[in-house]
């Protein structure tokens, strides 16, 4: 969460808040004065949780505080736990006053608009706040990629997180829904993959810290490869150009410990391109999913879908993951064109000129950010000027990000300076409005409305 | 948590960052507000990763508050007294700011403790630089003096545009806020609140603390002040400070929550609307979990096949709508599995 205008949000939270359970199940008697404690520990444990990491350490520290994760699967389950949640993300951490701020929230692409309805309910009617923009993570992170001279909001936003990875198409702002595909793969199983290839080589690994070992390995050291075969032989004819070693020391003894890190360097993003040799269930390869989610859009936006196609999320950071995944899905597209031009018998020539634009975004979470320039002219003078972060700090801080969430979507609040106008502004839900027409203004959420 | 702390988190967070990576150096712009008055703008330059710009907008004063070159009376003394040569100010502030303070990590104290110290204090210079005519007058009435080129009233600002009253006295200091809210509810919660604020202060476990009091028109002692600065539409609090209250260590928390009270109360209306919610979250379901018990009898009397159950719809709807929807007889439930309510 975070100010409008910033390049990084200034807080990275976890879902969780510690609620004090103790004084709830306290027994109930008709005593008055008993009544009176009561109601006042009841009004105290009201206030008495913890949100974020400092709710992780409370619930370490001391047995009475519950975890509560507000957020199941993208959704919302818990809204006590959630508007709790808020309340101190408003308070504590960013420390505004809400009636003052815009707000964008984000959501993931399969949540219900009830949920929506319910959430612009809380923002506006606890919070008072002036205006809301509720926002779906792929779309902003297509917004994101958004720049003056290149002015669309269609395409096939691929996510891969830490816990998810989805492929979701957008058409001229909004999400098909029908259409969006998930894999059982995703960050945390390249992790998997990289400790069991390092395990099974027999390194010399402790075991209680393989598995931070293994992530720092993939996030440090992995790289996509065109070629299996040609990449084996690589790394057998010149082992000291593409082995690493890894040093570390043994959590508990504190001896030092040395490792070497051969080919999981390239086969641990491998398993996103040949999934069969990580796991039996699923074998369908991220361009074949990407390709089917293509087809299965409706047919007019199926051209334009193909030309933009958005990586976000921590795992597509891998050195060469984009031209290994526009390489791929054109063998698939042109093996397709070729066997309708063999059908159709040459008499129609089929004119393909599909151009693949796989580019990257951060993480659509932090999308905001990386989209300021775009949705939010802070200071129009100032603000649009402002260079964006380089690439390798943008993989480091979605790094940061996946490592924090465990896929877990993250709710951000981007409060939006009041005294600047903007055109963030004119998309946003008010007050005013939400009290003519009720909760239902929440439902949709146009993507810049006025632009069109 | 019930008080709010005098550090700003986000500018801890970011002072401490810089202190873990000096050597590297950062290219560093970024700004943000607090309870809405203040806005911070913190800039690092690559050629000087020890050097930290901290610039500060304080809220627009009203007229009869005292401001002394866009600053409050005494600020400029406070930041000297409180960080010594660690912190440079310049002059002109940069653009739009009322104050840049120069920050220069190579003079912090080499001690790792004292150096987080020192960057805590950092953190709260909005405690520092608002509350320096405050602290000023609170520190007169430690010595039990009047400072003597006081009025009789003093206005300082807490909002824009908005300002409280003091009235130094050799043995006490009145400090009285004119309580304004935007929203209605908030307004009618706010009243309640405070009411209740006076009913706690009543109680014996807090006999030390601050006299106070609530009236919905401006107390005898505003006589003089103009009419505008005192249009409240939630009433004035008004607190009696002695001055035990402000000896010693006393003097810094009792100077932040007197400077802040208005975000006090406002947090504090906001938590109680929450817990209002959940409440009324907890008797909806229990409602709905009697209309069920009802329901399940109807239908064994009457012998219906189709078991249908009234069911909470997954998340939605206002637990304050609900309720008076509930009350008034409508019909706010779903059948299960269909999504129109038509599926008996």
């Amino acid at each position: 969460m975070g100010f409008a205008g910033n390049v990084e949000p200034c807080f990275i939270l976890p879902t969780v808040v510690a609620v004090n359970d103790s004084f709830l199940n306290q027994p109930r008697t008709s005593n008055k004065s008993n009544w009176m404690t009561q109601y006042s520990a009841g009004v105290m444990a009201d206030l008495d949780f913890f949100v974020g990491d400092e709710a992780l350490s409370k619930s370490r520290s001391s047995s009475s505080y519950n975890l509560q994760y507000p957020i199941k699967n993208g959704q919302v389950e818990n809204w006590d736990a959630m508007e709790r949640f808020w309340q101190q993300c408003i308070f504590n951490y960013l420390r505004c006053d809400p009636e003052d701020h815009y707000f964008l929230l984000t959501e993931s692409p399969l949540t219900p608009p009830e949920s929506r309805e319910y959430t612009g309910e809380i923002m506006f009617e606890t919070f008072n706040v002036p205006g809301l923009y509720i926002a779906v993570q792929p779309v902003l992170a297509l917004a994101a990629g958004y720049t003056t001279s290149k002015c669309e909001l269609t395409g096939v936003v691929v996510d891969v997180g830490d816990g998810a990875t989805h492929v979701v198409p957008v058409a001229e702002g909004y999400v098909i829904g029908s259409s969006i595909k998930s894999i059982p793969i995703s960050g945390k199983d390249v992790t998997l993959f990289v400790q069991q290839l390092m395990r099974e080589r027999g390194e010399n690994v402790p075991p209680e810290d393989s598995f931070e070992v293994a992530r720092q390995v993939k996030e440090m050291y992995c790289y996509t490869c065109s070629d299996i075969v040609k990449e084996f032989n690589k790394h057998d004819k010149d082992p000291s150009k593409y082995i690493k070693h890894w040093k570390g020391v043994k959590p508990k003894t504190g001896a030092p410990y040395s490792c070497d890190i051969g080919y999981e360097r390239f086969l641990g993003p491998e398993v996103f391109f040949n999934p069969e040799i990580y796991n039996s269930d699923f074998t369908t390869p991220l361009p074949a999913v990407i390709d089917k989610c293509i087809q299965t859009a409706p047919i007019d936006t199926r051209r334009a879908l193909y030309k933009n196609i958005v990586l976000s999320g921590g795992s597509t950071m891998f050195k060469d993951f984009h031209r290994r995944l526009q390489r791929d899905l054109k063998k698939i597209v042109d093996a397709r064109v070729q066997a309708s031009e063999a059908r159709l018998g040459g008499e129609i020539k089929v004119s393909v000129s599909l151009v693949f634009v796989v580019h990257f975004c951060a993480d659509g979470s932090l999308a905001p950010w990386r989209a300021h320039v775009l949705i939010l002219p802070l200071v129009p003078t100032i603000g649009s000027q402002r260079s964006q972060p380089s690439h390798s700090e943008i993989c480091s801080m979605v790094w940061r990000i996946s490592a924090c969430f465990n896929s877990r979507v993250l709710y951000v609040v981007a409060s939006i300076d009041m005294h600047n106008p903007s055109r963030f502004k004119q998309a946003c839900h008010t007050k005013a409005e939400y009290e003519e027409y009720g909760a239902s203004i929440c439902r949709t959420n146009p993507v810049f409305k006025g632009m069109y | 948590m019930i008080l709010l702390q005098s550090q700003s988190k986000y500018l801890l967070q970011v002072l401490t960052n810089r202190l873990q990576n000096l050597d590297k150096g950062v290219e560093l712009d970024c700004q943000w507000i607090e309870f809405n008055d203040v806005r911070f703008n913190v800039q690092v330059s690559m050629k000087n990763p020890h050097i930290l710009l901290l610039s500060l907008s304080l809220p627009t004063p009203p007229p009869e508050a005292m401001f002394v070159g866009g600053l409050p009376v005494g600020a400029i003394e406070a930041i000297k007294a409180t960080y010594g040569t660690i912190v440079q100010i310049l002059d002109p502030p940069k653009d739009s700011y009322n104050l840049t303070l120069k920050l220069n990590f190579n003079k912090l104290p080499s001690n790792e403790e004292a150096k987080q110290a020192f960057l805590a204090k950092i953190a709260s210079v909005r405690e520092v630089v608002l509350g320096a005519p405050l602290r000023i007058v609170l520190k007169h009435l430690a010595s039990r003096s009047v400072a003597p080129d006081m009025d009789r009233v003093v206005a300082l600002v807490h909002r824009p545009d908005e300002s409280f009253f003091l009235l130094p006295q050799p043995d006490k200091v009145t400090v009285i806020y004119p309580m304004r809210f935007k929203d209605s509810t908030d307004t009618v919660l706010a009243t309640s609140f405070l009411q209740e604020f006076l009913e706690a202060r009543r109680s014996a476990a807090l006999s030390n603390a601050p006299l106070c009091q609530w009236s919905p028109s401006p107390p005898q002692e505003l006589q003089g002040v103009p009419e505008e600065a005192l249009s409240a539409n939630a009433g004035f609090v008004s607190f009696v400070i002695y001055p035990r209250h402000v000896d010693g260590k006393k003097l810094d928390r009792t100077v932040w929550n007197l400077s802040t009270f208005h975000a006090y109360v406002n947090y504090h209306v906001k938590c109680s609307e929450g817990f209002m919610h959940t409440r009324m979250r907890r008797r909806v379901e229990s409602l709905i979990e009697a209309l069920d018990h009802a329901k399940s009898d109807l239908e064994q009397g009457r012998k219906v096949e189709t078991r249908t159950s009234f069911k909470r719809l997954k998340g939605p709807i206002h637990p304050y709508r609900r309720h008076k929807a509930i009350q008034s007889g409508l019909v706010y439930f779903d059948y299960t599995g269909t999504g129109h309510g038509d599926g008996s």
